[in-house]
Order: C-alpha cells, then sequence, then structure tokens
C-alpha cells in the first residue's frame, strides 16, 4: 500500500499542507465466539484503511479514508483543508519525528502458520475440553486470529513496513452461578499457543471456587492474580500517557520525579517486546519502538510521549506516539523473587483475587477507584484457600502501588476484553487493601 | 448501496444459508477537543461498509467489507457461509429465529440546524462558551477537557425474510471532563455528556455551558462546605440520573436475554435473572422500569431494530414484577416469544447483540418536596462518579457526587462522597416513592466482543429509598 501512502502524501503536499502521516492497514482478523460449551458465532473481518494525519499551520486534523480511489483521496484532503483553514491553532504543537530511522526485526511477532491457518476451530475445541476435563459445567469465550500489515509514510523521511500476526483465546468456565474462573493466552506464533493452559486454569479456578460463603470486608492483604493485576495495570497505562494528565485523568499529575509505588515496583513500557501482543516495529511517527521505564524503583521516571508532547516538555519522545494521544504497548510489571508458595506462604489472612473487572474511577487525579473481583475469589488462611463471593475492592492506585509487598518470579503476558493494553504481571502481593461489600 | 446489501442477501441464500442478512451503514461526521483551553485538533469521520450475518446448518457466521464492490462483498458472503457451516458442526443445538412481521420502511430524524452545515470554528464556539460560562464562575479548575462530535448514521437493513429498512440518523454531543481546584482540595466531573439524536439546536437549547458552571460550582461548594455524610440506615433520595445509571446497570442489563442464555459469559457476564422469573416480584409497587427506542430526539433512538424489527417501549418491570426481557430474533425463540425488538450493532463490521437503548424509572405522585418532607435523616444523590456492578448484575455501588445531607424534611448542606452499596433486590424492594417528572441522561453502553458501545440514555423519576445503608469512604 506504499504506493497509496505516497500518492495521499503528494496531493496532501500539494495542498500546502505542512506534516502528513499517512499510516496504511491492511487487517485480516478472524473470530469464534463460544458459550455453553458450543460456538455461538464465528466472524472474519477483512479491512484496509488509511489513517491520515495532517498539520496546516498549527492546525491539526485527522481522519480515516476506507474508499482509496485517487478522487476520494483527493476530495477528502479538499475537506480537511477546507475546514482546518478557518480554525485556531493548537498552539502547543510542536510536530512530528524526524526521519528516516533505521528498524530492526522483532523477534516471535510474525508466523507463517497463522495466515496459513484454515480453521482454528480445534483450539476452541481444546480449551472447553481442557476446562471440562477440569470440572467445569459451562465454557464460554473467544478466540482471534490475527494477521496485520501496517505502512507508514510521512513527510518527515519515514517509510516504514511491519507486519505481525497473533492467536489468542480468553476462557470462562462455570460450575453453577457463583463459581467460575477465567485462563487467558496471548501468543504471536502459532507454536508456543497453548489454549489448553486458559481452559484449564478456567476450570481450575471454577472448580476451587466451589459453595463460596459471603466474602468479609475491611482491610486485607491481597494476592493479585497476574489477570487480576492485569486490569489495574492495563487502567493505570492510560494514566501514564502525558495527554491524559493533561487532560485530568491521572493520579499521577505533577508527580515525576516522585515515589509513587514501594520499591521493588518498576514498570516499563516495552513496544519492541518479542511475543508482546502490542508490538510494533515502529510508532505512528516511525520512531523505532524501544523499552521505557515509566516507574522505576518506585519513582516516576516518565510519562509516555509523542515527539510533540516530548519537545513541550523538554523531553526525548518514548516512541508512544498516538499523534494526539501518545499510549503503552506493552506494559510490564518487572517480576521479582517469590515463587508462587512462597508469596501464598507470606499471608497469613488474606484474599486471593483471580480476576477484576469494572474497574471505575471516583477521581482520576486522586486515584481513587474501584473494581470487582469476578470468577474465584478466596480467603487465604494459613495455606488453605476458601471461596468467597460477593465483595469489591475499594481503594487508591497510588495506595496499591505503594503497598505492594512481593512479587513472583512467575510472569504472564495478559490482553483480554477487560485488558486492552496487553499487560505482563507476576503475581502480586498487596498489604492493606481495602474490601467493601453490600450489606443490604 | 440497496442492489448490494439484496445481492449480499441472496448470494448467501444461494450458497446454502438458511438465514441471511446483509446491512449497509455509512457514518459522516466531525470531532472536536479543546484541552485547557487550547484546540486539540480536527477529525473528520468518513467510514462506511457492509456486514453480513447468516445461519447455515443452524450455525452462525459473520463477515463483513469496507471494499463495496460485488467481488468484495460476494467474498464476505462466502467467507460467513463457511464460517457459519463450520460453526454448526461445533454446536448442541441449531440456532433458529423467531418469526416476525417485517416491513420496506424508510425513515429518518430530522435536524432543524443542520451541523453539516456549520463550520468545524463554529462547532469549537460550542466548546469555547462552557470554557467562559466554566471561568465566570470564579471557580478554579485547573484541566479541562472539552469535546465536540457529530454523527450521521445512514444504514440499509435487508434480511432474506423479507425486511428492508432504510434510515438516517443524526446524533450530536459535546463531553467535559472538568477538575476543580481548591483549598488545597481536587474534585471531579469526569466524562460528563450531554447527547441526542438530532441537530445542533439540541445542544443549543441544552446549553451544556449552564450544566459545566453547575457542576463546578456544586463542586467548589463541596470543597469548602461538603461535611461527611450519615452513616447506617438513613433514607435515600436519588435524582433521575442516579435513578438512570441504576435501572441501566441492574434492571436493563440482567434483563437482556443473550446474558440470561449464557451467549454473553466470557465478556459482560451473566445474569442473576433466570427464564423462570418472568412475573416474579422484584421491587416494591411504586417500582415501573420501561425500555424504550422510539422516544424522539433520544441519545439510543431507533424505529427498527439492526434485524428490522419495529421498535415499541418493553415493561421490564410492571408495579415491582418483572415483565419482559429484552430480546433478540435467536433468544425471542427459545423464550418461545416474539422479538422486541433489541437488536443492535454499533457498525457494519459488528453483528447486532440484544442491547438497551433508553431505559427509566416511570414517573410516579410525588414531587421533589413531598419526597423529601417527611425523611428525618437521609441523604439526596444529585450526581455520582465512581459507579460498578458484579457480572451476574447483582451487588452494585454508586458514589455521589454531588449530594447533600436530609435533615427534618429539608435539604441542608453538601455531603462527601456517600456510598450506595446494595444489592438489586434492596435497591429496588426500598423504594416507597417515585418522583413526577422524567429527566433523561446520555451514556455509552459497553458489551459484546469485539467493543460495541452503543448511545443510550439513561434516567426517570427522582426516588426516594427508606431505610439503606449508607457507606463513607
Amino acid at each position: 500500500m506504499f504506493d497509496v501512502n505516497e500518492l495521499v502524501l503528494k496531493k496532501a503536499k500539494e495542498l500546502g499542507f505542512g506534516d502528513v502521516v499517512v499510516l496504511s492497514h491492511e487487517m485480516n482478523r478472524r473470530q469464534v465466539r463460544f458459550a455453553n460449551n458450543e460456538i455461538t458465532v464465528a466472524k472474519n473481518w477483512h479491512e484496509r484503511k488509511v489513517e491520515l494525519f495532517v498539520e496546516l499551520g498549527k492546525r491539526i486534523a485527522g481522519t480515516t479514508i476506507t474508499e482509496l480511489s485517487e478522487e476520494n483521496i483527493e476530495q477528502t484532503l479538499k475537506t480537511l483543508l477546507s475546514n482546518m483553514r478557518g480554525m485556531s491553532p493548537k498552539e502547543d504543537y510542536y510536530g512530528i519525528a524526524e526521519g528516516p530511522f533505521k528498524y530492526r526485526d522483532i523477534p516471535e511477532t510474525f508466523d507463517k502458520a497463522i495466515v496459513e491457518l484454515d480453521e482454528p476451530n480445534e483450539y476452541v475445541e481444546r480449551a472447553i475440553n481442557a476446562a471440562l476435563e477440569e470440572g467445569a459445567k459451562r465454557v464460554a469465550g473467544v478466540l482471534y486470529t490475527d494477521h496485520d500489515r501496517i505502512y507508514l509514510t510521512t513527510s518527515n523521511g519515514v517509510e516504514a513496513f511491519d507486519e505481525g500476526t497473533g492467536i489468542e483465546i480468553s476462557v470462562r468456565a462455570f460450575i453453577g452461578d457463583l463459581e467460575s474462573g477465567h485462563g487467558t493466552n496471548s501468543v504471536r506464533v502459532l507454536k508456543k499457543f497453548d489454549p489448553e493452559s486458559a481452559g484449564r486454569k478456567a476450570g481450575e479456578i471454577a472448580s476451587l471456587a466451589r459453595n463460596p460463603e459471603q466474602g468479609p470486608e475491611g482491610k486485607f492483604d491481597v494476592i493479585f492474580d497476574p489477570l487480576a493485576f492485569a486490569n489495574l495495570l492495563s487502567y493505570m497505562s492510560f494514566m501514564t500517557s502525558a495527554y491524559a494528565a493533561e487532560a485530568g485523568f491521572s493520579f499521577l499529575v505533577n508527580k515525576l520525579g516522585q515515589k509513587v509505588a514501594s520499591e521493588i515496583v518498576t514498570i516499563k513500557d516495552v513496544g519492541n517486546m518479542p511475543n508482546g501482543y502490542g508490538t510494533r516495529k515502529f510508532d505512528d511517527e516511525g520512531v523505532p519502538t524501544r523499552e521505557t521505564a515509566i516507574i522505576e524503583n518506585g519513582t516516576l521516571k516518565t510519562f509516555l510521549l509523542n515527539t510533540s508532547l516530548a519537545k513541550k516538555y523538554g523531553a526525548e519522545t518514548t516512541a508512544n506516539a498516538g499523534l494526539i494521544m501518545p499510549h503503552a504497548w506493552n506494559i510490564v510489571l518487572e517480576p521479582g523473587d517469590y515463587s508462587k508458595e512462597e508469596l501464598f506462604g507470606e499471608v497469613k489472612r488474606g484474599i486471593y483475587i483471580t480476576n477484576v473487572w469494572y474497574t471505575r474511577f471516583q477521581n482520576y487525579v486522586t486515584g481513587d477507584f474501584s473494581t470487582i473481583p469476578r470468577d474465584g475469589i478466596f480467603l487465604v488462611e494459613n495455606g488453605e484457600l476458601k471461596p468467597v463471593r460477593n465483595i469489591r475492592v475499594s481503594d487508591n492506585l497510588q495506595h496499591i502501588l505503594e503497598s505492594v509487598e512481593a512479587l513472583t518470579r512467575e510472569s504472564h503476558h495478559v490482553h483480554w476484553w477487560e485488558v486492552d493494553t496487553p499487560v505482563s504481571t507476576p503475581y502480586v502481593l498487596v498489604k492493606d487493601v481495602g474490601i467493601t461489600r453490600a450489606t443490604k | 448501496m440497496h442492489e448490494l446489501v439484496e445481492f449480499a442477501v441472496e448470494k448467501a441464500l444461494e450458497l446454502g444459508a438458511s438465514y441471511a442478512e446483509a446491512r449497509f451503514e455509512e457514518k459522516n461526521g466531525t470531532s472536536l477537543t479543546m484541552k485547557n483551553g487550547s484546540p486539540e485538533g480536527l477529525e473528520i469521520l468518513a467510514d462506511k461498509g457492509i456486514g453480513v450475518r447468516v445461519l447455515v446448518n443452524g450455525g452462525m457466521g459473520f463477515a463483513s467489507t469496507n471494499v463495496l464492490t460485488r467481488e468484495s462483498v460476494a467474498e464476505a458472503v462466502q467467507k460467513a457461509v463457511k464460517l457459519a457451516r463450520a460453526a454448526s458442526k461445533v454446536r448442541n443445538e441449531p440456532i433458529r429465529f423467531s418469526d416476525e412481521d417485517f416491513h420496506e420502511v424508510y425513515y429518518e430524524v430530522k435536524m432543524r440546524k443542520d451541523f453539516r452545515d456549520v463550520s468545524p470554528e463554529e462547532k469549537l464556539e460550542l466548546l469555547r462558551k462552557i470554557e467562559e460560562e466554566v471561568k465566570a464562575t470564579g471557580v478554579n479548575v485547573p484541566m479541562r477537557f472539552l469535546s465536540y462530535s457529530d454523527q450521521v448514521w445512514h444504514k440499509v437493513i435487508a434480511n432474506s425474510d423479507g425486511a428492508f429498512i432504510e434510515s438516517f440518523i443524526p446524533r450530536v454531543s459535546t463531553t467535559y471532563n472538568l477538575v476543580v481546584f481548591e483549598n488545597g482540595q481536587m474534585e471531579q466531573a469526569p466524562f460528563v455528556q450531554r447527547a441526542f439524536s438530532g441537530g445542533l439546536e439540541l445542544i443549543e437549547k441544552d446549553e451544556p455551558w449552564k450544566w459545566a458552571a453547575k457542576d463546578v460550582q456544586a463542586l467548589k461548594r463541596l470543597i469548602y462546605e461538603g461535611r461527611k455524610p450519615p452513616e447506617g440506615k438513613v433514607d435515600l433520595v436519588i435524582s433521575p440520573e442516579v435513578a438512570g445509571i441504576a435501572v441501566h446497570e441492574s434492571v436493563g442489563h440482567p434483563y437482556e436475554a443473550d446474558r440470561i442464555f449464557g451467549r454473553e459469559a466470557a465478556q459482560a457476564g451473566e445474569s442473576f435473572v433466570k427464564p423462570e422469573m418472568l412475573g416474579e416480584r422484584i421491587g416494591s409497587e411504586v417500582v415501573t422500569v420501561i425500555e424504550d427506542p422510539t422516544i424522539p430526539n433520544s441519545w439510543g433512538f431507533y424505529l427498527y431494530d439492526d434485524e428490522g424489527v419495529k421498535a415499541r417501549p418493553r415493561y421490564l418491570i410492571r408495579d415491582g414484577i418483572i415483565t419482559e426481557f429484552l430480546t433478540n430474533r435467536e433468544y425471542a425463540y427459545r423464550l418461545g416469544q416474539r422479538s422486541n425488538a433489541a437488536a443492535r450493532a454499533i457498525n457494519y463490521n459488528r453483528e447486532p447483540i440484544v442491547r438497551m437503548a433508553n431505559t427509566y424509572l416511570a414517573p410516579g405522585d410525588y414531587s421533589l418536596e413531598e419526597l423529601i418532607e417527611d425523611i428525618k435523616l437521609g441523604v439526596y444523590m444529585v450526581s455520582f462518579n465512581e459507579w460498578n456492578i458484579d457480572d451476574r448484575r447483582y451487588q452494585q455501588r454508586y458514589i455521589g457526587r454531588e449530594a447533600y445531607l436530609i435533615e427534618d424534611g429539608e435539604i441542608k448542606h453538601p455531603v462527601r462522597r456517600p456510598i450506595l452499596e446494595i444489592t438489586t433486590r434492596a435497591l429496588w424492594s426500598s423504594v416507597d416513592a417515585v418522583g413526577r417528572e422524567v429527566e433523561f441522561y446520555p451514556g455509552t453502553c459497553g458489551k459484546g466482543e469485539p467493543g460495541q458501545g452503543v448511545p443510550v440514555w439513561m434516567g426517570g423519576a427522582h426516588a426516594r429509598l427508606r431505610d439503606i445503608p449508607l457507606r463513607r469512604p
């Protein structure tokens, strides 16, 4: 699609635009949704589209072109131009990255076997069967296969191409109405795909969660399963964008250089992570993606930046463009040195939360939030797990990060419906977490 | 486009589908944002494509394309048929659809002030007006994120059972996030939206700047005068806005038939409601909850759903009794009923699934003063920030943003973050009186995978809840 990109760029320059970014996608995506141990729907998407960003005297605009005829491209650019002429400039706009750049291939991001995979239903059946073998009665979930090609051309000399594949599954297993478990597996190459592990974990947790009692409330030491902590970190990833901080959606506002987490907490964004579900060779300006420490040993080191925001704050881009809003690629909470057994052994009386959903903030700037454990929840007492239900985590995101007490060596890469930005995280022990419940 | 949609349906039948449906959708619009007084940029939306859904041997397949040629549509149809056939092998029961009456219909929502004729700069003026009115209050609001969006949705839906529906629905909205910083404290009104189906005149008449100014003034007052809310069992009056979120989360969602039958189990969850609970009491006699897509100019407006079924008001709870679930054709068949037209898709590349439109607590016969006057000790919750509910829609929580103490029948000083954390049955059983006036508030309802955020209104009348265990942060 570079020919389309070149055409868009040429026409845009002819019309007098300054900075121009043309990011084209060719996407092939398949989905198999299942519930009650059967497939509810199977889908296929094939899409070609051009994402376009243009600047005209510090006025910026964007659109997506899906009809790629020369006539429509020209028409779209003219529409943008006429709309932008009368607009006020964005005074804090400082341009896009100066290319060209050199790119390295990132291991385990493309696999021909996924492109050529004819029929993914057997993986669904394998996941369902694994969950049923662990004692589940009903199994639901979704499987995706992905094949994406992206082509980037900018007015600052960038011409870059990346091709990626992926296959992932999310499985939820039920025994009764109140006993459920969840497992996921997201990889970029077929040989690493393990749908059984997702089904087995979902089934195991559901089995352990039989006959739950009403849970307690108060302050508890909580072990967050990677699935659960990934949810919180995925929400947090948005708050690490400089854009979110400016717009009042982040508890990290005005905290650069300050301690915002326990010393054992190091959180990175790794755009070039092998086998990472969010991995890409370059950001939307063409800057090669890299590893960026956001929080290092508890201290906030940087917000995620694109070139314009970086210049505004006298910093370097972190290769996280998003031309309007920088965003994370793969969030990584660095693992610790505990085994899973040792971590659970640290807890005399606490709670093990295997999954959460519906995280909502009372106040983004203070970080006050609550989230609801779903699937197996367990009271941990001297190494024993006792299933409970109907509790809510009601706390503050910074307090949670500051109270991280221990991390396992074992880490999991999580990406599913509730974890939009992929997250790699260990099991996390957090002290004194607020737990509430309905009393009527 | 009509021809291409008909072609898709015919092609699917030719290839062996027992049912076929094709939906062309085109969305055109603009959005603008302003951050801390600075315009952030313009986004122009121009998106169109066709989605095809088929049943083959009782399996369901879906495919979409944004390349609008016969070849490309034929390819999408082939894929959908192939996927459906393969899916049918991993089913216990074939999928069947309810019988319905179908029509050939054209309808549109008229704009008195057509936003397509208005320049982006003029639309930006609406956001500047919010900036000015917020500034004019004298309240310190260091973070201000404002956005404006308009879109015309054009749809053509055809199915092999005889439906042919074409519609034009314009939608227009503004949203703000305002952070008030006074006296060393921060309070926030995040993602507050005003939204309608219709022209720009609806936003101008609604005056979002007045809502914004009222919000920041209330937050300032909360910072300076706010005290702890009472704890323990008190009475609670919830506003139409709070009633709206409560009916949406704890009535609308659990009454979605696809959740009741487990289709959403891995994503948006299941439901505490079971098919045999029709006719069962869930709330007090004064509680009636209606779901109505046909409210003129509503954010969730439509007259025919995305399966081509004619929409009507749906009584989910009548006088405290569960009376109806939200259904599409697949689950109407399972229930032995006719569909009540709740199938919606957010775009051509999404399947229609069971969704809400405009959900509200039906009015009673009390004025707000009458609701308040015989409360000895209570709280009036006007707006909320944090909220959530478990995935069976039973255990929920709403935290007040603007809220006041009620003492001896009078509204007194603001209270900070009163927390209502309660079960669905307790919530609706505790209502002893409902107000006369209904108001609506917009929202984006999330469900499905991939996600489908659909526009909805939520609302209702004021409601009084007796003996509620309120919490403090």
